[in-house]
């Protein structure tokens, strides 16, 4: 056996463990939730399984909660686009030099350490109508400026600043105000401006090349000229990637929300696609029905992706 | 690079044998293991050790940290679920049947004497029979009733009520005990009650889940319209017991039991909705005096009940030494237990009777035994469809009641909606099963 090969066989060895995981645990489980799609497989009945070709799919194209549930998951997804601008000016702004830099990256990295289940109760807590807190300081700017509104009933209420109805897919005025879904966006909010992007954020503005900053400086360019002609194109790659990894959580997200804050309600409102396919599955045992709806999300999720890769790519190049 | 592959190798099958071999042994000293998913209140302990110490070749374990529904499902079609399985309503049942869980002990159990049918409370034959088949014996019974703080009535010099009673007298009543501060912030709660208690209203007022023969939704009769009316008239036209908002001030740090039960040992509630397993909490309330009355009603002197019962796993390999725990939930050392613990009341009618159970001497200050008793004998079990899945069934309800709770729809709207959606299902689910189809056919006599 030559060098080469017997490199081969180590690396081999050494990639096996994890690929014989992948295949047993992630690959397995996809390609059979395929083929379960085209069953009507019910834990419930498990014997009379038998298969129904695309009925699956033409029953969830007639869902109402489907189209509403999606709606939701797009309503949540209104806060990426505020999230990440949010990430890129605290990333700017950690990474000037100045003392305890340190100190204030680690804070405001400290959301993404603590449990999320933590910061939901806590959320749920600061949402609270009558003690929470930001209903609180709501009371106080109000009382300062002299109005009699009502605060929001948040998670309590199923109004939304878009007037979204509560069981279909339509607009309506009743609707209108802050309500469960608004809640939940904000908190997405949050929680995404001090995460993972606007570390990805600070990695790529470390890279870039001081030289450019400078150059234009002396040219007199303020500091937004800076920012828009130097910094934003020289970020483009990074917020790409921010934007098609956000696009694809912002899809799948939803489901630890709904579960621990909200129970999904009220009357569906906090209810994500990733809840719905959990409900379908573990509630109702609807196995095939929910891997139906698990690939018609990965489709929706792929054909965004692609239309991102198209579009965005030729935003890089240009 | 070899080296430090086998290096690595070798120590994580060193470390894999090492924890194979300290796992924890589930079989005590030769004795034969049986988890049991129930929730953790802490009085399973004592019912737990009074098994083991009758049965010296078992050993009873708890798992309360897989007792939902599709974690028991899941695990046990995966061949890794528990031998004993609680089931607290007919939907549970009907899952566990249909998924070719739960054991049929019809015959073992009538061979050792026990007729769930004939010796228990009826209100709990839902969770134990499905299709005249007994699956499991009910565990305990808890009937719903009106819980007093006679503190409160006391201070106001307000009389016990006298029952039977209506709602419109409870009303009266339930206003006259709720106080506001100026600025309308509950101070004291007239009635205290949990909106997934939505039956015991339903059955109050003589109304129905789903026709008698099950083959259509009956949320949208008069009466079940008129029971989700009061719950909300309750809230937002009384204003005798919290909305949404003032509830989610009140949430109680958790542990077992519900924050209902809390709020009301604390004094803050006059009146509360619920069942004598309460006591299990509020006997360690200091200075709370207690009183219970029956239910008011508006057809039907009626309450719902939260009992649950216990069923064998049909693919566990220890079914029959699982059955020995069905037999000891029918013995009279248990049912003897649950009285004294007030872990609701014994299901089996024979032993929820008599001077022992009416006078517990270690809780003389609970002298009204009898009347949950009394209020068992009207209690209604939850009911259940074959021609729909009680999950869905129980989504829908569930959705429409919240849009009545935080007042986005009328109650009559909610329920005609509800029925609707749940009939709409059920026609849905007669398309896919020819059987079931056939079935609700010769049942109604027309098609769906």
């Amino acid at each position: 056996m030559n060098k080469q090969k017997r490199n081969l066989l180590i690396a081999m060895a050494f990639l096996l463990p994890n690929l014989v995981g992948f295949l047993i645990f992630t690959a397995g489980p996809v390609i059979f939730s395929l083929f379960a799609s085209l069953t009507n497989w019910n834990l419930q009945e498990p014997k009379s399984t038998s298969y129904i070709g695309g009925h699956n799919f033409v029953e969830l194209i007639q869902d109402k909660q489907f189209w509403t549930y999606l709606l939701n998951t797009l309503y949540f997804m209104l806060g990426i686009p505020v999230s990440i601008a949010g990430s890129l000016w605290i990333a700017i702004l950690l990474n000037r030099k100045l003392k305890f830099m340190s100190a204030y990256r680690t804070i405001m990295y400290l959301p993404s350490f603590t449990s999320g289940v933590a910061l939901m109760i806590l959320w749920k807590s600061l949402y609270n109508p009558d003690f929470g807190a930001i209903n609180g300081a709501l009371h106080s700017l109000y009382g300062f400026f002299g109005l009699h509104w009502d605060t929001p009933q948040w998670l309590l209420s199923t109004k939304n600043l878009a007037g979204l109805e509560v069981e279909s897919v339509e607009l309506s005025r009743s609707q209108f105000g802050i309500g469960a879904r608004d809640a939940i966006m904000y908190m997405g909010i949050w929680a995404g401006i001090g995460g993972s992007n606007m570390l990805l954020y600070m990695a790529a503005l470390t890279n870039l090349p001081e030289e450019l900053v400078e150059a234009a400086s002396l040219d007199g360019a303020g500091r937004w000229r800076v920012f828009r002609s130097i910094i934003w194109p020289q970020l483009a790659p990074t917020t790409f990637f921010i934007v098609i990894m956000s696009t694809i959580g912002g899809f799948q997200g939803g489901f630890e929300q709904a579960r621990v804050m909200t129970g999904g309600g009220p009357a569906g409102t906090t209810t994500t696609l990733s809840y719905y396919i959990y409900s379908k599955a573990f509630e109702e045992f609807r196995m095939g029905y929910a891997s139906a709806v698990s690939w018609i999300l990965f489709a929706i999720i792929f054909a965004i992706t692609l239309a991102n890769w198209k579009f965005g790519q030729r935003g890089l190049n240009e | 690079m070899k080296l430090e592959f086998a290096a690595a190798f070798a120590c994580l099958t060193v470390v894999s044998v090492f924890m194979w071999k300290s796992q924890p042994n589930q079989s005590v000293q030769g004795k034969t293991p049986l988890v049991w998913t129930s929730d953790d209140n802490p009085l399973r302990k004592e019912q737990i050790d009074l098994f083991n110490r009758q049965h010296q070749s078992l050993n009873l374990q708890l798992d309360p940290n897989n007792q939902g529904l599709e974690k028991v499902i899941v695990q046990s079609l995966a061949g890794v679920g528990p031998d004993l399985i609680d089931c607290r309503d007919a939907n549970q049942l009907a899952a566990y049947v249909k998924a070719g869980i739960a054991w049929d002990v019809t015959e073992e159990l009538k061979s050792r004497g026990i007729d769930v049918r004939a010796q228990t409370w009826a209100c709990m034959h839902p969770t134990a029979i499905y299709d005249n088949r007994v699956y499991g014996v009910p565990t305990n019974c808890a009937a719903n009733a009106i819980w007093l703080n006679r503190k409160v009535f006391e201070e106001l010099k307000v009389p016990i009520p006298k029952t039977p009673w209506t709602w419109q007298e409870f009303i009266a009543l339930s206003q006259k005990l709720t106080k506001r501060d100026s600025s309308g912030r509950l101070e004291r709660i007239g009635f205290l009650f949990d909106w997934w208690n939505a039956y015991h209203f339903v059955a109050t007022f003589g109304g129905r889940e789903f026709t008698p023969d099950g083959t259509r939704s009956d949320l949208d009769s008069p009466q079940a319209i008129a029971s989700i009316q009061l719950m909300h008239d309750l809230v937002y036209k009384y204003k005798v017991t919290p909305s949404p908002v003032e509830e989610s001030g009140m949430a109680s740090a958790g542990g077992w039991g519900s924050g209902t039960i809390n709020t009301f040992g604390s004094n803050r509630a006059a009146m509360a909705l619920g069942g004598r397993w309460w006591l299990a909490n509020m006997r360690s309330f200091k200075g709370l005096q207690l009183s219970v009355v029956a239910s008011p009603f508006d057809l039907v002197p009626a309450c719902s009940t939260a009992g649950r019962s216990t069923l064998i796993n049909a693919r566990s390999p220890r079914r029959k030494e699982a059955l020995e725990f069905l037999v000891y939930l029918a013995s009279k050392e248990y049912g003897a237990l649950i009285n004294d613990q007030a872990d609701g009341i014994s299901a089996f009618k024979a032993q929820s009777a008599g001077p022992a159970f009416e006078n517990n001497p270690r809780h003389p200050e609970e002298t009204y035994n009898s009347t949950w008793r009394q209020v068992t004998e009207t209690a209604v079990g939850q009911e259940g469809s074959p021609y729909i899945n009680g999950q869905v069934a129980k989504r829908i309800f569930d959705k429409q009641l919240d849009l009545v709770r935080v007042d986005a729809k009328s109650a009559e709207q909610a329920m005609k909606d509800a029925a609707r959606e749940v009939n709409e299902e059920i026609k849905k689910k007669l398309a896919e099963d020819p059987i079931l189809f056939q079935r609700w056919t010769s049942a109604t006599g027309h098609a769906p």
